[in-house]
């Protein structure tokens, strides 16, 4: 199986340089769809699911390799060596912002800056570190996603092409929209809530810009700054958009935040 | 004096609907709240207004709304049937289903989202009940696979290690054979040679069967090239070979190339011939006649003797089904009964005719696929 299928790969634009979009827990490469646009014109733009979400290939996922950030981190490797990737920009939203890292560490060069999207290198709290969740959180997450799925994955796809007042969401995105095996949603929830990559962030040499949000529940403000304060030289950014989305809530403030700092 | 009833129309059904309503900004913070939520979560509307909806949920639904909620809502444009749970000002859960539209104007801009939600704390109840039951049935599965695989493995080690002794006797009476013996030596050979034929075909039949229950049916390897006269010649032989005193009158007439697994074919008539040679008077030849007929095979082996009963006739390829008397010379009862399942395998039938005549057994088959 290729990488591009496995992945479901999507590059577009043009230009020497290459901008890869990775998207969190909870979706697909469809979070990018209001700001990898307008980097096409001057940029490579490459976006793609991990395995287990969206478009990507279901029967790629090995749940051992999957079992740890460690193993999406070893994907978007092997997309950087197909492409050629040396020197690109990667752009990762929530959980992936730490996959970017570890890609980053894994085979230095490969990336030549990073932008962070509601970074956060640890979700539950510790000593001396709050991270905003306990882990019983977490385990009611797991149990809550088991809720919901029940209605998801069989109803949601009719019910979205059946939308007339958007027609633009055609057959082929009214199928995968955040669409996802239930096991696989919730070992990756586990897998991203229960992470601890804070000792990873020293590593980091490449630039980085993080890209905080306000009342956000997931990384809140304190997790960014222990980011930033952690990767040396990295710059934070604290946007008016609130939530955990601002490639969604607020698109054009996430394009000119990269722009300025590519 | 008593209270005076709202004016009935929009902004009471609002307010007192029968489940609750919520309209948010368009950065999603709370403007309007209906009485019916506030009832249900014990807050004030003044506590809740420019407050966002994660503030009514348990945290695991917060994280929930902000990775799938709100960028789904933002994505589509609507959400329908999403389970929550509300948290009451004193601590309580309020399971929910959670339906929402986001209004926008002309560029696409969110200008508010409609939220409605319906108390499902006994369909969550339900479901969860569900998967559970899901859950358990998966894990009695996966353990009955194993089992399965356990039994499957058994079968196959019990198979060989049965045959290998029963090789050693064969080759051990022909080597007798080869050696001066008088009269009753070449007839106690003979009954040896009898007894691993009528072995060899009940472990046969034993394993068939135990395969069969397992769900792997009858497997076939069809050749239509190969002939079969001399796969039936064969068995005819090693069952005379162990009853030198009774008489097989075999007559052969295959003209079509017949698409069949011949082994089976030869295991069907074993079967259908010792059946015979038990039950049938010994006094009376066991007739075998085999022929193709305009794309039919035709294996028909008769018997005289007492006929069979009328009342059994539905039992007889039944698996342990027996006939009366005969005491040690019974099988498992399983003969017949593999004998059917083969011919089935092969898009045939087993049909019988017993009468004070004779007893016959007629098998029937398409020589070519279907």
């Amino acid at each position: 199986m290729s990488i591009e299928t496995r992945n479901n790969l999507n590059i577009r634009g043009s230009g020497d340089r290459a901008i890869i979009f990775a998207h969190g827990f909870g979706c697909d490469q469809n979070m990018w769809r209001l700001v990898s646009p307008a980097f096409e014109g001057d940029f490579q733009t490459i976006l793609y699911d991990h395995v287990g979400a969206g478009g990507s290939d279901l029967s790629a996922y090995d749940p051992p390799k999957y079992s740890t950030l460690s193993g999406y981190a070893d994907d978007l490797v092997e997309i950087g060596n197909m492409l050629d990737l040396n020197g690109a920009i990667f752009v990762g939203h929530s959980v992936s912002s730490m996959i970017g890292i570890l890609a980053s560490l894994k085979v230095p060069g490969m990336f030549g800056k990073l932008v962070l999207v509601g970074p956060s290198a640890r979700y539950i709290d510790d000593v001396d570190y709050i991270g905003g969740f306990s882990q019983d959180d977490i385990d009611e997450l797991l149990g809550s996603l088991a809720d919901n799925h029940m209605g998801w994955s069989a109803a949601m796809a009719p019910v979205i092409m059946g939308n007339p007042g958007r027609p633009e969401l055609g057959e082929e995105l009214s199928n995968s929209f955040c669409r996802t095996d239930p096991k696989i949603a919730q070992e990756f929830a586990r897998v991203t809530f229960t992470s601890d990559n804070r000792a990873d962030l020293r590593h980091v040499t490449a630039p980085t810009l993080i890209l905080q949000c306000r009342e956000d529940i997931i990384a809140a403000e304190n997790v960014g700054d222990f980011v930033r304060r952690n990767i040396q030289g990295s710059r934070l950014v604290l946007l008016d958009a609130t939530g955990h989305c601002p490639n969604l809530s607020a698109p054009n403030e996430v394009i000119a935040a990269i722009r300025d700092f590519v | 004096m008593p209270a005076a009833l709202p004016p009935f129309g929009f902004e009471d059904l609002f307010d007192n609907a029968p489940c609750g309503y919520l309209i948010l900004g368009p950065d999603g913070r709370i403007e309007m709240v209906n009485s019916t939520l506030l009832g249900w979560v014990g807050r004030t509307r003044e506590e809740l207004i420019g407050k966002k909806v994660p503030e009514l949920l348990n945290i695991a639904g917060r994280i929930f709304y902000e990775t799938h909620f709100a960028p789904l809502l933002r994505m589509q444009g609507f959400l329908n049937e999403i389970a929550l749970d509300l948290k009451s000002a004193e601590g309580k859960r309020l399971q929910v289903l959670v339906n929402a539209i986001e209004r926008q104007d002309v560029d696409g801009q969110p200008v508010a989202t409609y939220v409605v939600l319906l108390p499902a704390s006994e369909r969550r109840r339900y479901e969860r009940d569900l998967v559970d039951a899901r859950t358990k049935a998966e894990a009695g599965l996966l353990a009955e696979r194993e089992v399965s695989e356990w039994r499957e493995q058994f079968i196959a080690v019990l198979g060989h290690d049965l045959r290998n002794p029963l090789a050693s006797i064969t080759g051990a009476a022909r080597m007798l054979l080869g050696e001066p013996l008088s009269e009753k030596g070449v007839r106690i050979v003979a009954l040896m040679q009898g007894s691993v034929t009528r072995m060899a075909g009940l472990i046969d039949n034993v394993l068939d069967f135990a395969r069969g229950r397992l769900g792997g049916g009858i497997g076939l390897v069809r050749d239509a090239n190969a002939p079969l006269e001399p796969v039936l010649v064969q068995v005819v032989d090693e069952l005379r070979a162990g009853a030198l005193e009774r008489k097989i009158l075999a007559e052969y007439s295959l003209t079509e190339p017949v698409l069949c697994d011949r082994g089976r074919i030869g295991q069907l008539v074993s079967n259908l011939l010792g059946n015979a040679l038990t039950h049938g008077a010994a006094d009376e030849p066991v007739r075998l006649r085999a022929f193709t007929e305009t794309g039919i095979l035709e294996i028909s082996v008769a018997n005289g003797g007492v006929p069979i009963p009328e009342k059994v006739y539905p039992n007889l390829f039944q698996p342990f089904f027996r006939g009366e008397g005969h005491g040690s010379h019974q099988g498992l009862g399983l003969g017949l009964h593999i004998a059917s399942e083969i011919a089935k395998a092969h898009d045939g039938e087993i049909t019988v005719v017993s009468d004070q005549t004779e007893t016959k057994f007629t098998f029937r088959m398409p020589t070519a696929a279907p």
